[in-house]
């Protein structure tokens, strides 16, 4: 294999009309400046013709090659309801991608649909003993406990930061009672650069990480009605895949307010230390996620997209093009990049690309069309637009 | 911190499950020092979820190639030492910390525990490059495991201590320090988690037992430097470099933290992975 040329290979972006509600600014690079430009293959299951997933090569690159003519001018616009906005589809999952700053260096944020930080609580925790993340086949288990430096400190921090960015960041917010809840949520409201709420009601790595609330419909209920009356912002609720049932769960949080779902949150597992003498976490417990998780998080994301009418955004193990399009079929109306970040840094900007060309070369002129054509039929298709807002 | 494509310039096996593979990678053969780490993918992620974190082993700027030596010891290791030359690997890096070198340190005092040398060894090439004295203390469990001489320069005070004898003297690496730590300016470690808490308990009373504490130089004439800034490093007589389980090697995941005595976690991939030894709190305290 020749060795890469220099950047010159690079084309530029194709051009994205810019949000009309938010001034057009200069990107950075799309890569870093000494990536490669030569030849990409194409990845194993992968329908768009510049997927890079299963090469060799860095991937940083792959995404800005020319996509097919028309790509540019596919509509990948999402709205999750109440004014939440997202100029595409592809989001990035909580806890993958820190507050936004940790990649900027090798990923242009300003190109993705929207940013899910790092759980948040109302004060600062320092999280679980390490070792807290161990690979496993097709997967890892995490549990670094919600580490966070607490809410006032991300305001102060990173709100100023995410103000000046064109791609909206949602706040992932944790607790351990409702009061916890909705005190995060009440400092969040009205703070400059905090687009909307993702709440986390399924961390499974701490004892009182609010997964209490996840697991039972009146508790799901009540968590969610008690942080909706307490703000106006966009409401994403998290589901998480260690229940029964997940369905009556989904109606109570839709029934309570919610703007929209996401689903869904990391499946609890251990590993062990590899003399087996004792649980390898130090937590004991971990989160399971990438793509051994994928098949239950489609699972879930089908049976959630049936019993709502409100936006369902799918998590769980994409890493490439075609996971991003077995989940829109499934009825989610949007996907979040999580574990593969860590592998793929640039994987989310260039799924971006990958689906405008996948549309491209449907003859789509939205991708609204790839949403739900694998549920049963039933009259009307789930809609991409959020719910009205009523006051 | 880059994405980079690494092309495979050479493989080789330096001892039995050790490799040492050689990237033609200009990129991060300048610009990186010693203590520094690239982040590297490893197969299709779709299997393999993760990439691997390694040591700069060993850089030259005039060819663009840099090593990393690594034992194999899961999948992830296993599939590296099947690439054949010319096949590129996706590297993320230079990440983290360096080593942070006292421009009036002139002798440096470098410890190994066994694959720990690929934590050191760029370091020794840095030391020497600057005209410093080395003594690098290297242990092993036994002969087949001693990293061999002939990939060390010859200005370098090359020590072995392994724990059956087979090679150097008997006994741990820790054993071989008091000799050397009056000598020593800087003393900087790499290696198991037990050795490097054991050193710091004897950096700790090194002034003490020395006797020097008044009446040897002044680093900083006494002005307090931020804890874990450049400054505070270099001051500081130990430095190692720890190794933990890593997600993303940005900061971002929270994955590869250990507990400081601020009480606060540290991130081994951003914070470090080269801490001074007394910023970290070596029992726990979680």
């Amino acid at each position: 294999m020749a060795r890469p040329g220099r950047s010159t290979l690079v084309p530029a972006r194709p051009d994205r009309p810019a949000r009309p509600d938010r001034p057009a600014r200069p990107n950075p690079p799309l890569v870093p400046d000494a990536a490669p430009g030569e030849e990409m293959s194409a990845g194993a299951g992968s329908l768009a013709p510049s997927a890079g997933a299963g090469s060799l090569e860095p991937s940083g690159w792959a995404g800005s090659l020319e996509p097919p003519a028309g790509a540019a001018s596919v509509d990948l616009e999402v709205d999750l309801g109440r004014g939440l906005v997202l100029a595409n589809p592809i989001l990035v999952a909580s806890g993958t991608f820190g507050y936004g700053v940790e990649y900027g260096e090798v990923v242009d944020v300003e190109r993705l649909g929207a940013i899910c930080c790092k759980g948040t609580t109302l004060r600062p925790r320092i999280g679980n003993p390490p070792p807290r993340v161990t690979e496993t086949p097709g997967g890892m288990l995490n549990s670094i406990g919600l580490q966070n430096p607490g809410v006032e400190a991300v305001i102060e921090k990173y709100a100023p930061l995410w103000q000046a960015w064109r791609v909206p960041v949602l706040v992932n917010v944790a607790g351990e009672s409702i009061a916890d809840y909705v005190e995060v949520v009440r400092r969040l409201d009205g703070v400059p650069g905090v687009a909307g709420i993702e709440l986390n009601i399924s961390c499974p790595n701490v004892g009182k990480g609010g997964l209490q609330f996840a697991l039972d419909p009146d508790a799901a209920g009540a968590v969610t009605a008690a942080v909706r009356r307490a703000t106006d912002l966009p409401l994403l609720v998290k589901l998480s895949p260690n229940v029964s049932d997940v369905r009556p769960i989904a109606r109570a949080i839709a029934a309570a307010g919610a703007d929209a779902l996401s689903a869904v949150n990391t499946l609890s597992g251990i590993a062990l230390a590899p003399d087996r003498s004792r649980p390898f976490l130090g937590n004991v417990f971990g989160g399971l996620s990438g793509p051994a998780l994928k098949p239950v998080a489609l699972r879930i994301v089908y049976e959630v997209a049936q019993v709502v009418d409100i936006p369902v955004v799918a998590i769980g193990g994409v890493t490439e093009l075609a996971d991003v399009l077995d989940f829109l079929a499934a009825g989610a109306v949007a996907v979040q990049v999580g574990t593969a970040i860590f592998a793929d840094p640039v994987l989310p900007v260039r799924l971006v690309d990958e689906l405008g060309a996948e549309c491209a070369r449907r003859g789509l002129d939205s991708y609204r069309p790839l949403i739900g054509t694998a549920l049963p039929q039933r009259p009307g298709a789930p809609s991409a637009r959020g719910v009205e807002y009523r006051p | 911190m880059r994405l980079v494509a690494a092309e495979l310039v050479e493989s080789r096996q330096v001892l039995p499950g050790q490799w040492i593979q050689s990237f033609h990678a200009p990129e991060l053969a300048t610009g990186s020092r010693a203590g520094q780490f690239v982040h590297v993918r490893t197969g299709d992620c779709t299997g393999l979820v993760l990439r691997r974190p390694f040591s700069l082993n060993t850089i030259d700027p005039a060819s663009g190639t840099i090593t990393i030596h690594f034992r194999t010891v899961g999948r992830g290791t296993a599939w590296l030492t099947r690439l054949r030359p010319g096949d590129t690997l996706d590297m993320l890096g230079p990440l983290g910390r360096p080593f942070e070198v006292d421009p009036r340190s002139r002798h440096l005092l470098l410890i190994a525990g066994g694959l720990g040398i690929a934590g050191l060894r760029l370091l020794v090439d840095e030391g020497i490059r600057d005209g410093r004295q080395v003594a690098l203390l290297f242990g092993a469990a036994s002969a087949r495991d001693v990293y061999p001489s002939s990939l060390l320069p010859d200005e370098v005070e090359y020590v072995v201590a392994t724990e059956d004898g087979s090679l150097g003297q008997r006994g741990r690496v820790t054993d071989l320090v008091p000799a050397y730590e009056a000598w020593a300016d800087q003393a900087f470690a790499c290696g198991p988690q037990p050795m490097l808490a054991a050193l710091a308990r004897l950096a700790a009373g090194r002034r003490e037992r020395l006797g020097v504490a008044r009446l040897g130089r002044k680093r900083g004439g006494g002005r307090q430097d931020p804890p874990g800034s450049p400054a505070a490093r270099r001051k500081s007589f130990l430095q190692v470099s720890i190794e933990q389980n890593m997600g993303c090697a940005v900061g971002a995941c929270l994955g590869c933290v250990v507990m400081g005595v601020s009480g606060q976690p540290q991130r081994v991939c951003r914070e470090g992975p080269v801490f001074a030894a007394e910023e970290i709190a070596w029992e726990g305290g979680w």
